[in-house]
C-alpha cells in the first residue's frame, strides 16, 4: 500500500538511526553493489534534476522578475508577490474559490467513496458489475466529462434540473450563476468518486475478518462494527486519500477551463486556470511563476496540517501509539 | 505537488533580447525554411499546395510547413522563439503586437518598398492591419469579412425579402422579429455575443471600442454605449436572438453556427468558414449577404498575415516567399480548396474564388469582395489576450440580461484600462 510511504517517521526509528555503526571502508564487492546503486537510480535522479528541479529553481528565480519569455527578465524583488497579494483585482478571490472547492470537494468526495466502498464490500449479486461501473467514471477523459456535464447542467433541458423540477425545485443556471457553478463543479468532482472507493476497498479486503467475528460475539451492531472496525482499519487509506486529494484539488485546471473558462466575471476561476492565463496566454512569466510559488506553499500548508493531525486519528496496526 | 511550482518554468528555456531598428543582415546562403501556421487537416492541404508552387517559383529554397493545432499555436510559436528555434515565416492575427512590441519581428517597410509591393492598392483596408509604432510587420494572406448567412425557407414562410447590404438597423430589426417564432423555438437572428459582432455595431454607430491610433479604450463612449443598448434590447427587449441560456438549453457546445444549420436561427452573422459547414447539411436551404449597415458602414473580418520572426537567419529570402504567397498565383489554392477568403482582392474578385468547384451549391461568394471596403479593424493591442478576458468577465452578466448597457460599459472601461498601455 502506498500509503506506508506517508507515514510519519516514529521516535523508535529515529533512536535507531542515531546509534548507526560508524562508516566502515567499503569492500570491493559493497563499492561494486553502491555503483550498481548508482547506476540503476541514476535515471529518475537525472529526470528530478533536470525536469523537475531545474525548472522549479528557475521559476523561483522567474518570480522575482517581469518576463515576457520573448525578451531578457527584468529583477523586480517582491513586485509581484506585494501586487498579487495587495493589489490584484481577482487573486484573492480566486484563492478564496480554490480553497472553496478543495475544502468542500475532498471531504464530500472522501465521505462519497467511502459509503460506496461499504456498500460495494456487502455479498450482494453483480458486485463485480456495480463495482466496474463505480470505477468507470474515473478513466473517463476530463473533457468528455465536461461537455457531459455541459448537458447535465443546461438551465432547462438539461437532466438535473428536470430531476429537481420533479420535486418541485427551480434549479439555477448552473454555469453561468457566480452563487452557484462552484456548487457544479463540486458537484461534478464527485461523479469521479470511485477512484478512491477502489481503494478503500482494497484496504476493507485487508481487514481481519476475527475482527468482526470478535465484535460480533461481543454484540456489536453493523453500524457499530462499521465505526469500531471498519473505519480505525481504513484510516491509513482515508488518510492518503486526503492528501492525495488536497493536493489534486488545489491544481484543479481542466474542468474550469473546459466547462467555465473561469467565469462568470472569475467566480470559478481557480489558481491554477489563473497561472496558465497569466503566463502562456498574457505573456507574464514572473508573475505567473510567483501565482506557482504562493499555491505550493498553500498547498505545503493544508498537507503539514493533515499530517500534524494525523496522529489523532490515522492508526497503523505495526505501531504502538506513544 | 512540484508540479505546480514547476509549470510556469516549464517553457523557460534561454529568452534573451534581439535588436529591433531596420531588416537585420540576410545570410543569402541560408536557403531553408520554416513555416509555421495553425489549423487543421484542411489547412494543412492548402499550405502545402501554396508552398509547393513556392518550390517551383524558387527551385533553391528549401520549404518546410509546420502545421499547428489552433488551441496550441501561440504557446508553441512562443516556446519555439524564446528558445531561438523560431520559423523563418510565421502566421499571425490579432496577436501580431504581441510579437511586434517585443521586437521580435522584422519590418518590413523598406523590403516593401524594394519589392515595389502596395499592401494597401492589393490587399484594401487591411493592408495597413499588422502595423505598431509605425512601421510595417505582416503582409495580409487570408482576410474575409463578417457576413450575414440566412436561411431562404425561413424568410420565404415568414414572407420576408432577403438581406442586401442596403439593410440598417431598423430594417433588419424588422426582419429579425417577422422571423421569430416563440411557438417552434424559431429565433430571427443568432446573435452579437462575440466581439466581432458587437464591435461591428459599436463601430457602425461611430464609436471605437479601442482608440484607432493609440488602442486607448473607449467603451464606455456614447455611441459605443448606444450600440450595445441596441444589441442587448436584441435578447431581452426583442427577443429576436437566443440568450446563452436558450442556446445551452440546445445542446451541449451550442452556439449561433450550429442553430442555424438546424433552422433554429434564421440569420447569423459569422466568418467564412460556415460557406462549407452549411454546404454539408442537407435540406438547409441558405445563402449569404454582406452584414448590414447603422450609421456607418463597418464590419469585422477574420483575417492573417505572414511575417518574418527577428531571428530568421535569411529575411530577405522569408520575403520573397512571403510575397510570391500572398499574390494571386499564390493564393489561389486558398480558393481552390475552399479553406478561406484570399486577402487578395484580385484573385477575391476572380472566377477561381466566385464560381469554385468545390461548391455546388449557388452561393453568393461575391458578398465576401463586396464587404472587404467596408472592413474595420480593432488596434492590435499588445494585450489582445488580457482584453478578451476583461471583455468576457465584465460582459457575462450583461448577456445574461443581469447588468444595463451604461453600467457594463464603465466597468468594461475600468477594466480595459487597467490592462491596457496606450501606445503614443
Amino acid at each position: 500500500m502506498t500509503s506506508t510511504a506517508l507515514r510519519p517517521p516514529t521516535a523508535g526509528r529515529a533512536a535507531s538511526r542515531g546509534a548507526a555503526p560508524p562508516r566502515q571502508k567499503l569492500t570491493p564487492h559493497r563499492r561494486k553493489e553502491a555503483l550498481t546503486f548508482y547506476l540503476f537510480i541514476s535515471p529518475w535522479v537525472i529526470g528530478f534534476v533536470v525536469f523537475l528541479l531545474g525548472p522549479m529553481l528557475f521559476s523561483i528565480y522567474l518570480s522575482f522578475t517581469e518576463w515576457d519569455s520573448f525578451t531578457a527578465p527584468v529583477w523586480v524583488g517582491l513586485d509581484n508577490y506585494i501586487t498579487l497579494l495587495t493589489d490584484d483585482p481577482i487573486f484573492l478571490r480566486v484563492m478564496g474559490n480554490t480553497a472553496y472547492y478543495s475544502l468542500i470537494s475532498v471531504p464530500l468526495g472522501m465521505v462519497v467513496s467511502l459509503f460506496i466502498a461499504n456498500l460495494l464490500n456487502k455479498k450482494v449479486r453483480f458486485r463485480k458489475l456495480f463495482r466496474t461501473l463505480v470505477y468507470l467514471p474515473h478513466l473517463i477523459p476530463i473533457v468528455a466529462v465536461a461537455l457531459i456535464f455541459q448537458m447535465v447542467f443546461a438551465p432547462e433541458a438539461g437532466p438535473l434540473n428536470q430531476a429537481l423540477a420533479l420535486i418541485g425545485i427551480d434549479g439555477p443556471n448552473w454555469l453561468r450563476d457566480a452563487d452557484w457553478v462552484k456548487p457544479a463543479l463540486i458537484l461534478m468532482s464527485l461523479w469521479q468518486a470511485g477512484g478512491g472507493t477502489i481503494l478503500l476497498l482494497a484496504g476493507m479486503n485487508g481487514i481481519p475478518k476475527e475482527l468482526y467475528e470478535a465484535a460480533e460475539i461481543d454484540g456489536a451492531s453493523g453500524f457499530r462494527q462499521f465505526w469500531s472496525v471498519t473505519f480505525p482499519q481504513l484510516t491509513p487509506v482515508i488518510f492518503f486519500n486526503l492528501i492525495m486529494g488536497i493536493i489534486g484539488s488545489f491544481q484543479v485546471f481542466a474542468q474550469v477551463f473546459i466547462l467555465t473558462g473561469g467565469g462568470p466575471d472569475n467566480a470559478s476561476q481557480m489558481a491554477v486556470p489563473m497561472l496558465f492565463d497569466e503566463a502562456f496566454r498574457f505573456y507574464h512569466m514572473g508573475y505567473g511563476s510567483a501565482i506557482a510559488w504562493i499555491l505550493f506553499v498553500v498547498i505545503m500548508a493544508f498537507t503539514a496540517l493533515a499530517f500534524a493531525t494525523s496522529g489523532r486519528w490515522v492508526f497503523y496496526e505495526s505501531e504502538v501509539r506513544q | 505537488m512540484g508540479a505546480a511550482g514547476a509549470a510556469a518554468g516549464l517553457a523557460a528555456c534561454g529568452g534573451g533580447s534581439a535588436g529591433g531598428g531596420g531588416v537585420p543582415e540576410s545570410d543569402e546562403s541560408h536557403t531553408s525554411f520554416v513555416m509555421t501556421v495553425w489549423g487543421g487537416e484542411e489547412d494543412k492541404n492548402a499550405y502545402q499546395a501554396r508552398i509547393d508552387l513556392a518550390k517551383e517559383k524558387f527551385p533553391d529554397y528549401d520549404i518546410t510547413l509546420q502545421l499547428i493545432p489552433s488551441e496550441n499555436y501561440e504557446q508553441k510559436v512562443q516556446t519555439m522563439i524564446s528558445s531561438k528555434t523560431g520559423p523563418d515565416i510565421m502566421q499571425v492575427a490579432e496577436n501580431v503586437n504581441v510579437y511586434a512590441s517585443k521586437k521580435q519581428l522584422v519590418p518590413i517597410d523598406d523590403l516593401l518598398s524594394e519589392s515595389g509591393l502596395d499592401l494597401e492598392a492589393t490587399f484594401g483596408p487591411v493592408g495597413a492591419n499588422y502595423t505598431w509604432d509605425g512601421a510595417t510587420y505582416g503582409v495580409p494572406d487570408r482576410s474575409g469579412a463578417m457576413v450575414l448567412y440566412y436561411n431562404k425557407d425561413l424568410f420565404d414562410e415568414a414572407g420576408v425579402e432577403y438581406p442586401t447590404a442596403d439593410w440598417d438597423w431598423d430594417t433588419f430589426l424588422e426582419a429579425a422579429k417577422a422571423l421569430t417564432d416563440p411557438s417552434k423555438g424559431q429565433f430571427g437572428y443568432g446573435g452579437v455575443g462575440w466581439w466581432p459582432q458587437w464591435f461591428s455595431l459599436v463601430a457602425q454607430n461611430g464609436g471605437n471600442v479601442l482608440d484607432p491610433e493609440t488602442g486607448a479604450p473607449g467603451v464606455n463612449s456614447p455611441e459605443a454605449v448606444e450600440a450595445l443598448q441596441f444589441a442587448h434590447d436584441l435578447y431581452f427587449t426583442h427577443k429576436v436572438a437566443p440568450t446563452e441560456v436558450d442556446y445551452s438549453n440546445m445542446g451541449p457546445e451550442m452556439g449561433a453556427d450550429g442553430a442555424f444549420q438546424q433552422g433554429l436561427v434564421a440569420m447569423n452573422s459569422t466568418g467564412f468558414w460556415a460557406v462549407g459547414g452549411n454546404a454539408g447539411i442537407e435540406g438547409l436551404n441558405w445563402d449569404i449577404a454582406p452584414f448590414f449597415h447603422g450609421a456607418e458602414s463597418a464590419v469585422s473580418a477574420f483575417g492573417s498575415a505572414l511575417v518574418i520572426p527577428t531571428a530568421a537567419k535569411n529575411p530577405k529570402g522569408s520575403f520573397e516567399i512571403i510575397q510570391f504567397l500572398t499574390s494571386l498565383e499564390g493564393q489561389t489554392p486558398i480558393a481552390d480548396a475552399g479553406q478561406d477568403v484570399p486577402a487578395n482582392l484580385e484573385l477575391q474578385q476572380s472566377d477561381a474564388f466566385l464560381d469554385p468547384d468545390w461548391l455546388e451549391a449557388d452561393v453568393n461568394l461575391q458578398a465576401f469582395p463586396d464587404s472587404a471596403e467596408m472592413i474595420f479593424t480593432p488596434k492590435f493591442i499588445p494585450e489582445w489576450n488580457e482584453m478578451q478576458k476583461a471583455i468576457d468577465d465584465a460582459m457575462a452578466s450583461f448577456w445574461l440580461g443581469e447588468s444595463d448597457a451604461q453600467t457594463t460599459a464603465d466597468d468594461l472601461q475600468g477594466r480595459l484600462e487597467r490592462v491596457i498601455k496606450p501606445s503614443e
